[in-house]
C-alpha cells in the first residue's frame, strides 16, 4: 500500500489523529504519532487498516527523549508497518497496546524493564528478564558496565 | 587423562583429621559413689552403650559412609549454559563418568553434588538456591567453568552473577571456557579426595 493511501485511510478511520506516514524500505511505511493519540492509532491500524498481528515492541534511548516503536504485520499487504512515537523525558510513558493487540503484553514488559518506558493500563507490568526488585534499566545509554560489586541485586529467598 | 587445572577451594572448611580417633570418649561422667545400688546397673549400661556407639561411629560407620558417599556422587541433572554440553559428554561412552559412580539424577532430593555448569543469571539465582537447599546433607558444589567461577566473559554484564560462590558454598572450582570433560572428571576426583580428607 502506498504511504499516501495509508495516511488517507488512517485519517478516514481516526480523524482526530495527526499521525504522519513516511516511507521505510521493505515495509508499508513508518507511522509517527504523538503519544496521546496512541490508542486511536492502534485501533485504526488493527481494525480498518488490517494490521492484525503485533510482531514486536521496542524502545530507543535518544538521550534527550525516548522512542517507542511497534512492528505490526498485515496479511493483506503481506508487509510490516512500523508505528513509532517520541516520548518526552522525564517519565516517558504511553498507553499500553495490550487492549488492541494482546501479544503486546510481554514485549511491553521487556521494553519497560530494559528502556524504562512506562505503559499505562498494562494488565501486568512486572519484570520479565530480570528478577523482581532489579533497580536498573540496562539498555539505557547512561547505564555503564559495572564492576560486579557495584551491581547490588537482592536475591529473593524463597 | 590429561592434567586438568582444578583447584581446591581456598575457603574450604579446615580439614579435620582423617578419621576421628576417640581418645577420651565424651560419655557422661558417672559419680559411682553417689549412686544407690539399684541405680548402678542402668547407669553403667547407658555409659557402655553410648561409649560403644561413639566408638563405632568414629571407627566404623563414618569411614564406611565416607567411602560409599565419595564413590557414588550423584550430581543434579541440569544445565545452565554451554558448559552443560561438556557436562553431558562426560557421561558419554568415551569419558564414561559412571565408572566413578557419578550418575546424574533429575531430582535434587536424590543428589549430593551440584555441578553448576554454566552462566548463572540473577533471574535463576534464587531457583539455584532453592535446588541447593532441597538436596540432602552432606552435599557439595562444583563450580564448572569460568562463568560459574567468576562470571566469565559476562562478568560485567547486568544480568550475570559474578561467581556462584556468591550464592552457595563451592568446594571445587574448574577453570576453562568450557572445561573439557576430562577436566570435569578431574574436578570430581579432586572432590573425592577432598571428601576423604575432610572425613565427611
Ligand atoms: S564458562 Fe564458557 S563454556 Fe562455560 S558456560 Fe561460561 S561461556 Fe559457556
Amino acid at each position: 500500500m502506498p504511504t499516501e493511501d495509508l495516511a488517507t485511510r488512517l485519517r478516514a478511520a481516526a480523524p482526530e489523529t495527526t499521525a504522519t506516514v513516511e516511507p521505510l524500505p521493505g515495509t508499508d511505511g513508518r507511522l509517527r504519532f504523538p503519544p496521546d493519540q496512541a490508542l486511536a492509532v492502534f485501533r485504526a491500524c488493527q481494525g480498518v487498516l488490517g494490521y492484525r498481528h503485533l510482531s514486536m515492541v521496542g524502545g530507543i534511548d535518544w538521550v534527550d527523549h525516548r522512542e517507542v516503536f511497534y512492528l505490526v504485520w498485515s496479511d493483506e499487504t503481506r508487509r510490516y508497518l512500523m508505528l513509532s512515537s517520541d516520548l518526552p523525558l522525564p517519565a516517558p510513558h504511553i498507553e499500553s497496546a495490550t487492549a488492541v493487540w494482546p501479544s503486546a503484553n510481554y514485549h511491553e514488559r521487556e521494553t519497560w524493564e530494559m528502556v524504562g518506558i512506562g505503559f499505562d493500563h498494562h494488565p501486568d507490568l512486572r519484570h520479565l528478564l530480570m528478577p523482581d526488585g532489579y533497580q536498573f534499566n540496562p539498555l539505557l545509554r547512561s547505564f555503564k558496565l559495572h564492576e560486579p560489586e557495584e551491581l547490588e541485586v537482592k536475591v529473593r529467598h524463597v | 587423562m590429561s592434567a586438568a587445572p582444578s583447584s581446591v577451594a581456598p575457603t574450604a572448611a579446615p580439614a579435620p583429621p582423617d578419621i576421628p580417633v576417640i581418645d577420651a570418649p565424651s560419655v557422661p561422667f558417672v559419680e559411682i559413689e553417689a549412686l544407690r545400688a539399684e541405680q548402678f546397673i542402668p547407669a553403667a549400661k547407658e555409659a557402655l552403650t553410648s561409649l560403644l556407639a561413639e566408638q563405632a561411629q568414629g571407627k566404623l560407620i563414618r569411614p564406611v559412609f565416607n567411602w560409599a558417599g565419595r564413590n557414588s556422587l550423584f550430581p543434579l541433572h541440569w544445565g545452565l549454559a554451554c558448559c552443560a554440553i561438556e557436562f553431558a559428554s562426560m557421561f558419554s561412552a568415551r569419558h564414561d563418568a559412571e565408572r566413578f559412580g557419578v550418575v546424574p539424577r533429575s531430582s535434587p532430593r536424590q543428589c549430593d553434588l551440584m555441578i553448576v555448569n554454566g552462566t548463572v543469571t540473577w533471574k535463576v539465582a534464587h531457583k539455584l538456591i532453592t535446588l541447593y537447599e532441597q538436596m540432602p546433607e552432606p552435599k557439595w558444589v562444583i563450580a564448572m567453568g569460568n562463568c560459574a567461577t567468576g562470571g566469565g566473559p559476562f562478568r560485567t554484564a547486568y544480568s550475570v552473577v559474578p561467581g556462584v560462590d556468591k550464592l552457595v558454598p563451592v568446594d571445587v572450582y574448574i577453570a576453562g571456557c568450557p572445561p573439557r570433560p576430562e577436566a570435569l572428571l578431574d574436578g570430581i576426583l579432586t572432590l573425592e579426595a577432598l571428601i576423604r580428607e575432610r572425613g565427611e
